[in-house]
């Protein structure tokens, strides 16, 4: 089974079609109303053309290869929807090109949408009050799936899961976990090429997420999917992606392996000392800045230290090192920019 | 064409419908009461007009059509409006425009079921009670087969008022008004509130060319055969006007569609 999804990954390699998606300098700006405050301003809003353009993402270029797991990254308001939205079709970008399956995904949006999967968070595609297995044939015939691959991909899925409790059971009866399993099992049914999966852990137990990182692993392996995830959950990063992507304020800012993120960044290292008073005292350490032997020895002569851990930075410190870094550019950036101000104010 | 998705679709909507029993028993109550008082309205109508027969149509006449036409009414009545407007606010919408099916055709058929559960289980009833009261005032022939035709395309052209008025609400962002104007509009000019017969001659004539006429009057005036309705010289004007609808707010639709739909590629949900 292995051997001949190989082979099959490697002829598809061989086609021109390498790439699952390929983003060149894609842009995207959102038209809003300038909105006012107060009664008189939601007055004056209704006669108001007066708009502001917002760049959601900004020049991003990005090739994902076929079989990839991808980790999407970025705070929350970084454009890391708008990108999926463009990637599946039901956003336009304003400038640059997208391809996705060898399609242009919003010219072509239900040509486009036969090869892709999507699972975006709470919202679900199933269908409430009827039981699981009704929503599965019914996608089987939405999606036109032959009989027989119909029947192999629950093999499949029994395979990897324990689906039965859930298969005869209605969605809205399902607990939250049981209903994003599902959710993401209907989005692999069709054998898409490419799975968008839009914060699927969010709000699950550890258990849970465990079982869904595990899914995700095998239909990836199996099928080879490629899988593009957006995540808050490190987790989810350590346990499925070798490559991250990450974006803030539209602007790519990381694009390369996880193991390269923790050295890319500065060397860091997390120091672990215990008091005399058993507390544990924890530091984030930039080995470029400071030496790790110096900070112990001078923590050594100001108290008592009973022990000592050095551990490897996790990629969750790592992810907030940069985000907090792009944060306080923009404070720094914010600063100037009313200093000038202040400046021509004076001028 | 291949109809696998369609069926599929109209299966599922079944039996989502089935799921509601209660909801239909509420609505077969609901209609009673309001049954109850459209009768002693006209009752008391006909009592003051002095006259048996009023706007040439009796009052047994009058209670038939209006008691089909809320019957058909609960079939015909869609929440196309509503639905959409609530999978956009929530961005549920994107889930749909991601099926690999028209969005229009997908819409369509995801109605399908519950039409044939309320047909069955709301208009069939009300059919053959008011068929066994009346004792054989509603014809029983050929134009039972004319009145399913007529209905269908009733349907479409109810359909596609419902996608226009849906659409209209991408811009606007609240539906509650626009939905409510559209309602009073529909039942009003497509006699299924006040039969066509007691409009005035002048307001008449326009009515009876505007589409409201076709998913409630048409089908009706089929089935009761007023007028003499059974000739194919009658026949042909009614279905000729249905199907005229049923092309030009299709095409109409479509076209609004594909031109607003851009503005939540472009602009966002």
């Amino acid at each position: 089974m292995k051997k001949h999804t190989f082979r099959k990954h490697k002829l598809e390699g061989t086609d021109k079609m390498e790439n699952a998606i390929v983003m060149k300098n894609v842009c995207k700006d959102f038209k809003i109303l300038n909105r006012h405050e107060g009664l008189k301003g939601s007055i004056r809003d209704l006669f108001s053309r007066d708009y502001k353009t917002i760049s959601a993402v900004k020049d991003v270029s990005l090739e994902i290869a076929r079989g990839e797991i991808i980790g999407y990254l970025g705070p929350n308001g970084a454009g890391k929807s708008t990108t999926i939205k463009m990637m599946t079709g039901v956003l336009e970008p304003t400038s640059g090109e997208i391809m996705v399956n060898g399609l242009v995904p919003y010219k072509e949006r239900t040509k486009n949408s036969e090869r892709i999967g999507v699972v975006f968070g709470q919202r679900s595609q199933l269908w409430w009050s009827l039981p699981l297995i009704e929503s599965f044939r019914l996608l089987r015939d939405i999606y036109m799936v032959p009989k027989k691959d119909y029947e192999e991909m629950l093999e499949l899925y029994r395979s990897l899961v324990d689906i039965e409790p859930i298969l005869h059971k209605p969605v809205r009866q399902m607990s939250l976990g049981q209903r994003t399993l599902s959710d993401i099992l209907a989005a692999f049914l069709h054998n898409p090429a490419i799975v968008f999966l839009d914060e699927p852990t969010i709000g699950l137990d550890v258990s849970m997420k465990a079982k869904i990182r595990s899914l995700i692993q095998g239909l990836n392996a199996e099928k080879n999917t490629t899988v593009i995830l957006t995540t808050h959950d490190m987790g989810d990063v350590d346990a499925l992606c070798k490559r991250i992507v990450i974006i803030d304020e539209g602007k790519k800012i990381y694009d390369n392996d996880i193991e390269h993120l923790k050295s890319y960044f500065g060397s860091y290292r997390t120091l672990r000392i215990r008091h005399a008073d058993d507390t544990w005292e924890e530091r984030v350490i930039d080995e470029t800045k400071e030496d790790v032997m110096d900070v112990i020895m001078k923590k050594q002569k100001e108290q008592k230290i009973k022990d000592i851990q050095l551990q490897e930075i996790s990629t969750e410190e790592v992810i907030k090192k940069i985000y907090e870094n792009s944060a306080a550019s923009k404070e720094s950036a914010a600063v100037s920019d009313v200093a000038e101000k202040k400046e021509e104010a004076t001028v | 064409m291949n109809m696998r998705r369609h069926l599929a679709l109209t299966r599922a909507g079944i039996m989502e419908s089935l799921q509601y029993r209660l909801g239909t028993a509420v609505t077969l109550f609901a209609n009673l009461i309001y049954l109850v008082l459209v009768y002693f309205l006209w009752r008391a109508i006909y009592d003051s007009a002095g006259t048996d027969v009023v706007n040439g149509m009796t009052f047994t006449d009058t209670m038939i059509y209006l008691i089909l036409a809320t019957a058909l009414f609960n079939f015909l009545e869609m929440f196309v409006v509503w639905d959409m407007s609530r999978s956009i606010q929530s961005g549920k919408i994107i889930l749909d425009l991601l099926k690999p099916m028209n969005f229009r055709t997908y819409t369509f058929w995801s109605y399908s079921g519950s039409h044939v559960v309320l047909f069955t289980l709301t208009f069939i009833p009300t059919f053959i009670v008011v068929m066994i009261v009346t004792n054989g005032a509603i014809p029983m022939g050929i134009n039972l087969l004319y009145f399913i035709i007529a209905t269908v395309l009733a349907l479409i052209v109810n359909f596609s008022m419902e996608m226009i008025v849906a659409t209209i609400c991408l811009y606007t962002e609240s539906t509650w008004g626009i939905n409510i104007v559209k309602e009073t509009i529909v039942l009003l000019l497509s006699g299924a509130s006040i039969p066509l017969a007691f409009f005035p001659e002048m307001f008449r004539k326009v009515v009876e060319f505007l589409p409201f006429r076709a998913v409630y009057d048409i089908p009706l005036t089929i089935l009761l055969k007023k007028n003499g309705t059974d000739t194919l010289e009658e026949l042909l004007p009614m279905f000729g006007l249905q199907l005229a609808w049923c092309v030009i707010l299709t095409v109409a639709g479509i076209l609004f569609w594909n031109h607003s739909v851009r503005k939540i590629t472009v602009n966002g949900g």
